[in-house]
């Protein structure tokens, strides 16, 4: 009898006879095929749906071509990649292997000395537990699950099957495809109806249960009236010999509820960032993208709000900063597939030392979405001749009642600035400074508290040395 | 090859002795000939664009233009002078000189060029008549700033062009009356290339009007045109371009591309409001420093038209400024794209580059596409784009009928006002009151 996966695959198709376990050893090898994903769906013990699901999109992967667009992806060599490694793998790397660079970062932003250990990928458990067992008491008293997304597969089949894939398929672009054929980790979160998360849900919480990997795979779903922030990665910099990461977000927000996705991401700068990020947002419901990409040597990673019913409502904020060698791609698109839909996006790029940074992102607005509004700005801050910035906005208006707008800005820091602020006495780096943490103000002050304050120090530390 | 689409075979009306005949009819000069072929071995191997590949072309689907069901019209001199064109063409309006195309076959008689011109130098005539008089100009410019290899219908244009307008000034004279040029096409489902070239020596002021339109309907008829713009340094253009085809004209590959040299000045309007489809590009690219471009368009489509106009404001220079404005309006079921590039390259410090692309939707069903886009590669300068899409509001309605109006005349009174400044801004003032007619009678 023919079975069919929730995303309409033939897991027929993909059926094969397990080998014996007994004399299954996993070797860690380069490179991906049918096998290596076959291996890593076992090694998880993992049902026969989501087995399927992974070799569907594996044939997806090996079909479609590298993208042509944005940032140059020809020097990414599929075949030279370590797809999955298991938790005790990769851990023979020592303190005194992590560059100079990232152990100095890690001291200026005041990381702990375990936490800076596990985010250099030399520390095998990040002490957290103390702090996260009592929130933890809490969530689970309100019916708040959040689990890395390999044990939510494990406890909640039924939940992951219903909703994994369904925001971002396979099919959805080759990095995506990739994602689905070979994930590992990442975070899910179900938020039960009416509930609201007071605290923010941090991948730091729980980043001792399994490490933040490479091709993380989050899902995140937001019953009708709940709200939950989600906080992914840190701005310290995360540093990885891997030289790809890909990896993909499914949020779902229901009616009335309301749901804010924040990342700092600081990779370290041998990394190209590939990541979908999506969230289908339904009656009066609210998804924000709070974006900030400073690490990694390309990013391409465009937040996307799917508002699918009425009221729904989409807010993307998205800071870049590319220094040498670095190109930041990022942006965002909102779906307005229904009427009385409104959106914003606020972008901020810097970009010096021959960085590239910049914006590119859709507005989209189907036939019938009446009374739908949009507001896009773009500001970018070129701070010498080498850099570049770049603004790609689309904007494909199906739907006469519309009131969509758009407005971009590029600009250097003017004499006219730094003067007035060195004749009050301020050297002239502070003073860059100050202009620059006042030119991303609008979007750092959405961030919590202490990330805010990292991500200030971060940018100081960036700016240092631009003023010749 | 497998390319499907549009003429892989090249039809009968286009082959390689066409190119032939064609040169021979014009009395063209050899290299004139050898240059027609090379791009028609360019067209011969370039893809036809689709809405796959690439980018420039995903918005506008051509894959219905069969360039086999096209004739080219015959070559040479016509006698019969149309009367095809509003006031601006007719005589006694106040101009510099006049040329007259039909079917891209210049008109005999069709207009002169004021005696005080002549005198001073300035050649004005159909471009197939400067290959033969004047070969070293035309061939020292003739596509040197749109090379036929760009893309298919480029490479067409190259090997068929004809007809169309070649106007130098030379260094220091000011021409202070426009000169006026007005094409007909009135071949049924005839192919038409007509190709613009203007050159404008050091310190020359020169004004050209371009008038293109077509039979009403009918079968499809294609036009690929090219406008060259020299402006060598110092010299002041205005270009102003009236495109009213008929509704079976698509407009295919059309590009209008300026080279503006040290403290050269382009005043530039382009207003597409005729077409069944058109795809055209507007470029200025400002290679000597203070170089300033001002870009205006106007469109307007209706019914079924598809209107999709790609800008760029190429920044070389230091010192260089542009300035764009388009502003569209959509009604019925048509649907507009506009594509807006700045690009400053480095080292083209201090630049002041503006780019503002605004939509007015009036129907259900019309669509509005924009992209304003920019790739700074400086950091001394300033540079903001902006776009908006909107549609009638209706409160505005509202305001003007309770002040006894009818729903249409409040409508008029408000699509009139929303393309108001670029009326202000048209480089011919006298122009103004041709356009809001034109743009009234779309409203209709």
């Amino acid at each position: 009898m023919a079975t069919t996966s929730p995303l309409g695959i033939d897991l027929d198709h993909y059926k094969w006879g397990f080998r014996d376990p007994e004399r299954y050893v996993f070797k860690a090898r380069k490179g991906l095929d049918r096998e290596i994903v076959e291996e890593i769906s076992h090694m998880k013990s993992e049902p026969d749906w989501m087995r399927a699901i992974r070799l569907h999109a594996l044939e997806h992967f090996l079909k479609r071509p590298t993208p042509k667009w944005g940032a140059n992806l020809d020097q990414i060599d599929f075949n030279d990649i370590y797809y999955y490694l298991k938790p005790t793998d990769g851990k023979g790397r020592t303190w005194d292997d992590v560059p100079a660079d990232i152990k100095r970062t890690f001291d200026r932003l005041g990381i702990p000395e375990a936490e800076k250990k596990f985010l250099a990928g030399v520390g095998a458990q990040y002490e957290s537990e103390s702090v996260y067992h009592n929130l933890k008491e809490e969530w689970e008293r309100l019916g708040v699950i959040f689990l890395d997304t390999d044990s939510a597969l494990r406890e909640h089949p039924d939940i992951v099957r219903e909703y994994f894939g369904t925001v971002v398929p396979p099919e959805d672009n080759k990095l995506a495809a990739l994602n689905t054929a070979v994930w590992s980790g990442g975070s899910f979160v179900y938020v039960p109806e009416g509930v609201k998360v007071d605290i923010p849900l941090q991948a730091y919480f729980r980043i001792n249960a399994e490490k933040a990997g490479q091709f993380e795979r989050t899902l995140i779903i937001c019953e009708p009236g709940s709200y939950v922030h989600y906080v992914e990665g840190c701005t310290a910099p995360i540093y990885t010999t891997d030289s790809l990461h890909s990896a993909v977000v499914e949020i779902i927000v229901k009616e009335g509820a309301r749901c804010r996705y924040t990342t700092i991401q600081n990779w370290s700068k041998n990394v190209y960032n590939l990541v979908t990020k999506r969230a289908v947002a339904y009656r009066d419901a609210t998804m924000e993208w709070v974006d900030g990409n400073l690490g990694s040597k390309v990013t391409m990673k465009y937040p996307s709000v799917y508002m699918v019913e009425p009221g729904a409502r989409a807010e993307i904020l998205s800071v870049a900063f590319a220094g040498a060698g670095q190109h930041q791609d990022p942006g965002g698109k909102v779906i307005h597939a229904a009427p009385y839909t409104q959106s914003s996006v606020v972008s901020k790029s810097i970009a010096k030392d021959g960085g590239r940074a910049g914006y590119r992102g859709l507005v989209k607005v189907y036939p019938g979405a009446r009374g739908s509004r949009c507001a896009v700005r773009c500001d970018a801050l070129i701070l010498d001749e080498r850099s570049r910035s770049d603004t790609y906005p689309y904007m494909e208006i199906d739907e006469q009642d519309v009131s969509i707008t758009h407005e971009a800005t590029v600009s250097k820091v003017s004499d006219e600035q730094l003067f007035y602020l060195m004749s009050r006495g301020i050297k002239e780096d502070e003073a860059m400074n100050m202009i620059v943490r006042g030119f991303i103000e609008p979007i750092v002050k959405e961030l919590p508290l202490e990330y805010a304050v990292e991500l200030n120090r971060l940018i100081a530390l960036e700016m240092e040395g631009s003023v010749g | 090859m497998g390319q499907h689409l549009t003429a892989t075979a090249a039809p009968l009306a286009f082959s390689r002795s066409a190119v032939q005949r064609r040169s021979e009819a014009l009395g063209e000069p050899a290299w004139a000939l050898q240059r027609r072929l090379k791009a028609w071995e360019a067209f011969e191997r370039l893809p036809a664009p689709s809405v796959t590949h690439p980018e420039e072309w995903r918005r506008t689907d051509i894959s219905g233009l069969e360039l086999g069901m096209l004739t080219l019209p015959a070559d040479g001199p016509v006698e019969s002078p149309p009367a095809f064109f509003g006031p601006v063409a007719r005589e006694g309006a106040e101009r510099g000189g006049l040329l007259t195309f039909l079917d891209g076959r210049p008109v005999v008689d069709g207009g002169r060029l004021g005696e005080e011109a002549a005198r001073a130098g300035v050649l004005f005539t159909d471009l197939a008549s400067a290959v033969r008089a004047e070969p070293d100009l035309v061939r020292d410019h003739l596509f040197s700033l749109a090379p036929p290899d760009e893309h298919r219908f480029r490479a067409l244009h190259a090997a068929l062009y004809s007809g169309g307008t070649f106007l130098y000034v030379p260094r220091g004279v000011e021409v202070a009356l426009p000169l006026v040029t007005q094409a007909w096409l009135g071949t049924p489902a005839g192919a038409v290339f007509p190709h613009t070239l203007v050159v404008a020596d050091e310190g020359s002021a020169v004004t050209l009007v371009e008038l293109f339109g077509s039979y009403p309907e009918g079968p499809r008829a294609l036009a690929s045109g090219v406008v060259e713009l020299f402006l060598r340094d110092g010299a002041q253009v205005r270009y102003m371009l009236v495109q009213e085809w008929g509704a079976p004209v698509w407009e295919v590959g059309s590009l209008i591309r300026a080279r503006l040299g040290r403290d050269a000045s382009l005043r530039s309007l382009v207003a597409a409001l005729g077409g069944g489809l058109v795809k055209l590009d507007v470029e200025s690219h400002l290679e000597g420093p203070g170089a300033s471009s001002e870009m205006l368009g106007l469109y307007f489509g209706a019914d079924r038209q598809h209107i999709d106009v790609h800008t760029l404001q190429e920044h070389r220079a230091p010192h260089t400024t542009s300035d764009l404005l388009y502003r569209g309006a959509v009604k019925d079921a048509a649907r507009s794209v506009f594509a807006g590039l700045i690009r400053v390259h480095h080292g083209a410090q201090k630049t002041n580059a503006f780019q503002a692309n605004r939509n007015l939707i009036l129907s259900e069903g019309a669509r509005a596409d924009s992209i304003p886009k920019l790739e700074i590669m400086a950091n001394d300068l300033r540079c903001t784009h902006g776009s908006a899409t909107s549609r009638l509001d209706e409160e505005h309605i509202f305001y003007l009928m309770s002040r006894g109006l009818t729903r249409q005349q409040a409508t008029f009174m408000i699509v009139e006002g929303f393309f108001a400044d670029l009326f202000d801004r048209t480089p011919i003032p006298r122009l103004r009151g041709y356009l809001q007619a034109r743009v009234a009678e779309k409203m209709i």
